[in-house]
């Protein structure tokens, strides 16, 4: 897709808008570059992720109120930055679209502001977009800095690769989509045994201790492989491994100093995006600037 | 304990057994046949001693109230992969989030934060509000000052729908 031009509405849900302003800046610098408009939504309100936990109908309904803002606008599909939004946008789209009675239900719901749910929306993430549709070889050739001699450990996360059922973005147990964007770019990817490990995020809400020590055995564990930097696409793992890394270490520990970059901020290096506009100065693990990249 | 008591403690729990059954709808813990492979590779086995195996019995067996009454259900990471590797779409995850509905339906003591994100998405219809962060050399930064464009909320029509499906 070199030369047409691709129109997408974007959803950034909670958690990227209201911290995670890498994550936002680098998506908004590389996605235009590589042949991809964004339209923001307006007026949207939360995915529903936590609240599923509270009522399942509430969560079902705020993550159909984002399709349906969606579905009004130009795009040809709705980008989710958010691996748990793409999840719960996903999940909800599963069973509204194959269970009538819900669909009635949310229908109904969704009217009420004036909304209505269409069945053929198209929902991507960053890496499945990026992946699949601009294409790993345009990237590639796309390339103007050469990420050459560094290696990184990626982390694809849970809620975009299961549960396969309900169409996920990579394999569930053997996700390779992310190692070969890495790849694109110049660097190589560690392969490592932890690798499908969850960072621990949702437990944040309830058990914070068990989080933080989750997040941090998987960086100690990867620290012993040797990787110049930890690659996400999620703001809530990036978080984990990112700002709270000095406390996940703690409860592990030992120390931890891994870079923990957002996979479309190591994509905006490589396209020549100077790093100030692509958030690299708030990332909070050991300085990435010292990458000279 | 007199028959009669039991008799309508079972009944209560069947109904119990229904509502979480409806809330399902794809997932069937009662096609479960405890191979444990969701234990084998729960994230919260370790640490919290999650055992999503137990959970499906216990619910199959009719002990509702009392995982709804207990910690244990909110240990789950959601990490899912219970859902994929159960051969039998039993799918411990979904039963636990039916089970934490229904703890806040039964008004069971539940994790603090959770009541305090959906208070937060009432009042802004986001579940976090914009913060001023700070960089590594201790400059502070806010959505303006990155260049990044305002955010526009969702209006009271869609707060009052919200409020009306958390009301029941
Ligand atoms: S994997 Fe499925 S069938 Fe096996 S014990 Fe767990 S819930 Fe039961
Ligand atoms: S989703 Fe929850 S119960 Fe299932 S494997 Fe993950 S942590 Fe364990």
């Amino acid at each position: 897709m070199e030369d047409e031009e691709l129109k997408i509405a974007v959803y950034w849900g909670c958690k990227i808008p209201a911290t995670q302003y890498a994550y936002e800046m680098s998506v908004r610098q590389v996605l235009p570059r590589l042949g991809v408009e964004l339209i923001d939504l307006k007026g949207t309100s939360c995915c529903g992720g936590p609240v599923r936990s509270i009522n399942n109908l509430a969560s079902m309904y705020l993550s159909a109120r984002i399709m349906a803002l969606s579905s009004k606008t130009t795009g040809e599909g709705l980008l989710v930055p958010c691996n748990e939004c793409h999840f719960m946008l996903t999940e909800t789209k599963h069973r509204i679209d194959n269970d009538e009675e819900t669909y009635e239900q949310i229908g109904k719901l969704l009217s009420e502001e004036g909304l209505e749910y269409s069945t053929d929306l198209k929902i991507w993430h960053v890496v499945d977009l990026l992946h699949d549709v601009v294409k790993v070889e345009t990237v590639k050739s796309t390339v103007m800095k050469p990420l050459e001699g560094f290696r990184f450990a990626v982390h694809p996360g849970c809620q975009i690769i299961r549960p396969s059922e309900i169409g996920r973005v990579d394999n569930p147990e053997n996700p390779k989509k992310l190692d070969a964007l890495v790849k694109a770019l110049g660097a190589e990817t560690v392969d490592y045994t932890e690798k499908l490990d969850c960072c621990g995020a949702a437990l944040m809400y309830s058990h914070e201790e068990a989080a933080l020590s989750l997040a941090g055995s998987k960086l100690k564990a990867l620290q012993a492989y040797g990787a110049d930097g930890f690659v996400d696409t999620c703001p809530y793992c990036h978080t984990m491994y990112d700002a709270k890394q000095e406390a996940a270490a703690a409860t592990v520990g030992g120390k931890l100093s891994v870079s923990v970059f957002y996979y479309t901020q190591l994509l905006g290096i490589a396209l020549g995006i100077e790093q100030k506009k692509l958030g690299l100065h708030l990332n909070q693990s050991n300085d990435p600037r010292k990458f000279n990249l | 304990m007199t028959l009669t008591d039991l008799m309508t403690m079972a009944k209560s729990n069947e109904e119990l057994q229904k509502k979480i059954r409806n809330q399902l709808w794809n997932t069937h813990p009662d096609e479960c046949y405890q191979c444990m492979r969701c234990t084998s590779g729960c994230t919260s086995l370790k640490l919290l001693e999650l055992k999503p195996h137990e959970i499906t019995i216990l619910v199959n067996a009719g002990f509702i109230e009392e995982l709804v009454s207990s910690d244990i259900i909110w240990t789950c990471t959601s990490c899912l992969k219970c859902r994929e590797r159960c051969p039998q779409k039993a799918s411990p995850y979904n039963t636990i989030m039916a089970l934490r509905n229904l703890a806040v339906e039964q008004e069971a003591k539940i994790p603090e934060k959770y009541m305090k994100v959906v208070a937060q998405i009432l009042e802004t219809g986001m579940a976090e509000q914009a913060q001023i962060v700070t960089s590594k050399d201790m400059q502070s930064f806010n959505r303006e000052k990155l260049g990044l464009p305002e955010i526009q909320q969702a209006d009271d029509k869609f707060k009052a729908i919200f409020m009306k499906i958390l009301g029941g």
